[in-house]
């Protein structure tokens, strides 16, 4: 906490403010515009904060990331469509409220709870990274390589469908990842032509994977005609809105506290965060049947949880380089451009701009709010965006963003081919989110691998090195855990869907 | 066969062909790693096939209605748009590959309204990217012909 204060200043230079600011508004806005997701957004960014100094260009990730799950809510609350998968719960009594003309309120309600709930997931977050971090300290190379295969088995398991094909997209990352020069003996490998020469940079896959898949979507989508916002502009309803929002402890608290625990568990992310949240705060609720047809509270309990959600899945992230969501994954990927890792070096080399870009997220939070409410007048507007605009801008930005890390049209055509495979892969049920982990967590993985196989060829062999030892035993079993979870999904889905059917 | 079936066997195929490339490497060492990640995933692969055929999968309509045209269309716009930006420069390109799109993709509803909206934010768009990336940030941008 006292590092924490330290560093608050520095988060307050004109410099920082303003691309926080920017990054706020640019966030809400991205977050409203259906067919943008928020990890999209925050991909096509990274490449621009490389000319940016670290900190800096991490506060501009990080207010977007902030802004994007709150501006998600917009497209929620006004067409039914959840701007972000943090959002759909949102939308069960959003839109309702919004179609009782009533959308202005709904959205006050969402950007005030979203404050609230995202400054107690700050707090959380402050309190708990630093001495998790030490605890990374005691990692060697063994729980290293475990580590980063637990990031992509929970990463494999919640972002797809089926657990078979997360991992499936995660290996594929890990091999994508051994591209080019080995790390420790200097040998190419599966380097069948000359751009692949420098292996596949993070930057590229992150852009490719994420933004050209939206952008062939985006043309599938082309004949679609959206719900007409509904909008309905309401004169001196903020004021009784914050007072009657703040009022709704119970939705608060139970939202801020779900989020909490949601975030910290690796992967879960903001749409878990917010369904359960929504279905507590039912639960709980004296009138439960009120819930679905236009109840503040249920927008109330969702919002409060999926902003809760965005500091408490940094801490994972920055202590063991496991993201809690999709796009905190491409954070991760904005951090070790910059030459950061995650860990305790992060708290004691780095302190400065990772503390200065933790006090930009609690900033970020009531930028949020702030800019929200302005906004919230204007928000319908960003729903008539036609896809065609957003299909030539956001190509444009990929290529660009692409090139301008290393000059190169290698890395194009790299980040087009990823971005065309899957493309195809998401028709067949594979998700970018485990394929991106794999090629960040890939160099973590092999490079411990050999460390410890070099340590244990020498010492007590490969087996006994990496599968004893009280640590190792531990992330094996939330491995397996994280595994067998979401095998048990997919049997209960499947029987009930067979259930159904009959 | 149902559609993870025939991922499955299209995914072993490229595994076999993968493990095989293995051999013509220089140094066994450095193939240690990817040559476990292959058989890994030679074994999920080989595990989606056996479910593909223990889970009876229903016949899904995924495919039904795919506007092949408009995204072929748009994949070769955007590799057009790769060669230009090399010959002709980053704003240029960005310009033209703005209004092709909005133009090609949109022509059901071009007027002469809606044509000239559309160069009007094509311009808008190119000119913000300029202030942005040369005026701003003064980063280098693909030069080609033109700047």
């Amino acid at each position: 906490m006292a590092e924490f204060l330290h560093y608050f200043p520095l988060a307050l230079s004109f410099t920082n403010l303003l691309t926080l600011t920017l990054g706020v508004i640019g966030g809400l806005i991205l977050g409203a515009t259906p067919g943008l997701s928020p990890t999209m957004a925050v991909a096509l960014l990274v490449p621009f904060t490389f000319h940016m100094d670290p900190a800096t260009g991490l506060i501009l990730l990080g207010a977007v990331y902030t802004a994007t799950v709150a501006g998600g809510a917009i497209s929620a609350i006004l067409i039914n469509i959840p701007g972000a998968p943090a959002n759909i719960a949102t939308l069960l009594d959003g839109h309702p409220m919004a179609q009782q003309g009533k959308s202005q309120t709904a959205l006050y309600y969402c950007f005030i709870s979203s404050l609230v709930g995202g400054l107690i997931g700050m707090v959380i977050m402050i309190l708990f990274t630093p001495p998790l971090a030490k605890l990374a300290l005691k990692f060697g190379p063994p729980e290293m390589f475990w580590i980063a295969l637990f990031g992509i088995s929970v990463m494999a398991g919640l972002s797809s469908g089926s657990i078979l094909k997360g991992l499936l997209g995660g290996m594929f990352g890990l091999l994508i990842s051994t591209i080019g020069y080995s790390p420790l003996l200097g040998s190419p490998r599966f380097v069948f032509h000359d751009v692949l020469t420098g292996g596949v940079a993070i930057v590229p896959a992150l852009i490719g994977l994420f933004a050209i898949p939206q952008v062939f979507s985006l043309v599938e989508t082309l004949g679609l005609k959206l719900e007409r916002p509904d909008f309905e502009p309401e004169k001196g309803v903020l004021f009784k809105t914050i007072a009657d929002n703040l009022k709704m402890v119970k939705s608060l608290s139970i939202g801020s506290i779900v989020g909490s625990i949601i975030g910290i568990i690796p992967g879960a992310g903001g749409q878990v965060a917010g369904l359960i949240a929504y279905d507590q705060a039912k639960k709980f609720s004296k009138k439960p049947e009120s819930f679905g047809t236009g109840n503040p509270e249920g927008v109330v309990a969702a919002e409060s949880a999926n902003n809760a959600m965005v500091g408490p899945s940094l801490i994972p992230l920055l202590t063991l380089s496991i993201p809690g969501s999709p796009t905190a994954a491409v954070l991760l990927g904005g951090l070790l451009i910059h030459g950061l890792f995650p860990g305790p070096d992060l708290f004691t080399n780095h302190a400065e701009v990772t503390y200065t870009f933790i006090a930009s997220l609690v900033l970020a939070q009531i930028a949020m709010c702030v800019f929200g409410i302005i906004l919230s007048r204007y928000s319908y507007m960003v729903m008539s965006v036609p896809n065609l605009f957003m299909i030539a801008a956001v190509t444009v930005l990929a290529v660009y963003g692409t090139y301008s890390v290393q000059n190169s049209f290698d890395d194009v055509i790299v980040m087009f081919t990823l971005g065309t495979l899957m493309y195809i892969g998401r028709k067949f049920g594979f998700s970018p989110a485990p394929v991106v982990l794999g090629i960040i967590l890939g160099p973590i993985a092999e490079d411990n691998y050999l460390k410890g196989k070099l340590i244990a060829d020498t010492d007590v062999g490969v087996f006994s090195y990496f599968f004893t030892g009280s640590m190792n035993i531990i992330i094996i079993l939330l491995c397996v855990a994280s595994i067998g979870y979401s095998i048990y999904g997919e049997i209960r889905a499947y029987r009930k869907a067979k259930e159904a059917a009959v | 066969m149902k559609r993870d079936g025939i991922v499955s066997l299209v995914l072993l195929a490229g595994i076999v062909s993968l493990y095989l490339s293995l051999g013509m490497m220089d140094d066994p060492q450095a193939v240690t790693f990817p040559r476990i990640i292959i058989i890994i995933m030679g074994i999920l692969s080989a595990l989606l096939l056996l479910q593909s055929v223990v889970f009876k999968q229903k016949n899904d309509s995924k495919g039904a209605g795919f506007p092949f045209g408009r995204f072929l269309i748009c994949f070769f716009m955007i590799i057009i748009y790769f060669f230009l930006m090399e010959g002709i420069g980053f704003y240029l390109s960005a310009f033209l590959f703005f209004i092709a799109v909005t133009f090609i993709l949109g022509i059901k509803d071009l007027t002469w309204r809606t044509g000239t909206f559309r160069v009007i934010i094509a311009f808008l768009f190119t000119g913000i990217l300029f202030l942005l990336f040369k005026v701003l940030l003064v980063v280098q941008t693909p030069k080609g012909l033109f700047m």
